[in-house]
């Protein structure tokens, strides 16, 4: 009983630990004016391997990224990354909403 | 054509109201390659590689026509640019660029193939609906020397999206020294850009008011 108890809860910590994955980072980018110019955040994310999809949007200011199943880049790599390109990041937040959400968050 | 207007005056506005121009450098690792036609009186090509986001190095070849038909010069040169600063706002940017170079020239009016050295700032500032930007660059070689210098100053009917096309009208103004043009060019610009995700396109073209073609395209890749 005690084992079947066990089972259970260790089954339902790790289904409710996937929901709440996070499935999305969000960047706040200044500097943020000009697609042309912002191309290169996006080849820069793209190249890591957790990235599963980009969206800039120029009005906010924000970058996000969509991650893989289980994967993370760490703030300092993304940082790192974005300073490279030429930009100053404000923020870094995660999200257990995907990539497509937080479009439609922002009227896309 | 009359002077109507003074570069320093020109400037003094682009000061006083917001500013976004053709970025000689595009991001890490990316290249940049540029096509101009200015209005008769110069055509220009270039190229560069960013091995960071705060310096390019490439090569660029450079034809000069007299307004008045007394010479020509053609100049083919190595340069590399450098962004001395920039400020990276919540709903804007600004940069400061230098660049310099060396090169050969050829002209109509001297013999022969000279070395020319050439140096250069640019200046611009942005955001998604108003633009501003002045660039001089000079020239100097035993035969001759000149400058170039422009200003433009812009605005966007709309705000852009990261995956739409800008659309911008731009007014430009341009002064040549040593005997290249006499007075300030203007012309009125229409100018387009898109992200992609295999690389950025930007075209503009417009006329001057001496009704000639003013003309530039630019790929980001």
């Amino acid at each position: 009983m005690l084992k079947s108890l066990t089972a259970f809860t260790l089954a339902l910590a790790s289904t409710f630990a996937a929901a709440q994955a996070n499935q999305s980072i969000t960047m706040k980018v200044d500097g943020l004016v000009c697609a042309f110019c912002a191309q290169g955040i996006e080849k820069k994310l793209k190249g890591f391997a957790a990235t599963d999809g980009v969206y800039v949007n120029l009005e906010h200011g924000l970058v996000a990224m969509g991650l893989k199943t289980g994967t993370d880049v760490p703030d300092a790599e993304l940082t790192s990354t974005l300073t490279d390109a030429g930009y100053t990041v404000k923020g870094i937040s995660r999200s257990a909403q995907p990539l497509s959400a937080i479009q439609k968050e922002h009227g896309e | 054509m009359k002077r109507f207007f003074t570069l320093p005056a020109v400037a003094a506005l682009l000061l006083a109201g917001p500013p976004a121009t053709a970025k000689p450098i595009a991001f890490q690792n990316g290249w940049t390659a540029m096509a101009e036609y200015g209005a008769g009186t110069m055509s220009e090509a270039q190229t560069y590689y960013a091995p960071k986001f705060w310096y390019s190095i490439g090569a660029g070849q450079l034809r000069l026509d007299a307004d008045d038909g007394s010479f020509s010069r053609d100049i083919t040169y190595l340069r590399t640019n450098a962004l001395l600063k920039r400020w990276n706002l919540p709903k804007a940017q600004g940069n400061v660029f230098a660049f310099g170079g060396i090169g050969r020239a050829t002209g109509s009016d001297f013999a022969g193939a000279e070395t020319v050295g050439q140096a250069g700032l640019q200046a611009d500032y942005e955001t998604l609906r108003f633009y501003s930007s002045a660039k001089t660059e000079f020239h100097h070689a035993t035969a001759f020397d000149h400058r170039i210098d422009t200003v433009q100053l812009g605005f966007a009917p709309y705000a852009h999206r990261y995956d739409g096309v800008a659309t911008w009208v731009v007014a430009q103004g341009r002064d040549y020294t040593g005997g290249i043009y006499s007075g300030v060019e203007v012309a009125l610009l229409l100018r387009l850009f898109a992200a992609r995700s295999w690389g950025s396109v930007w075209f503009e073209a417009g006329p001057t008011l001496d009704g000639k073609l003013q003309a530039m395209t630019m790929f980001n890749f």
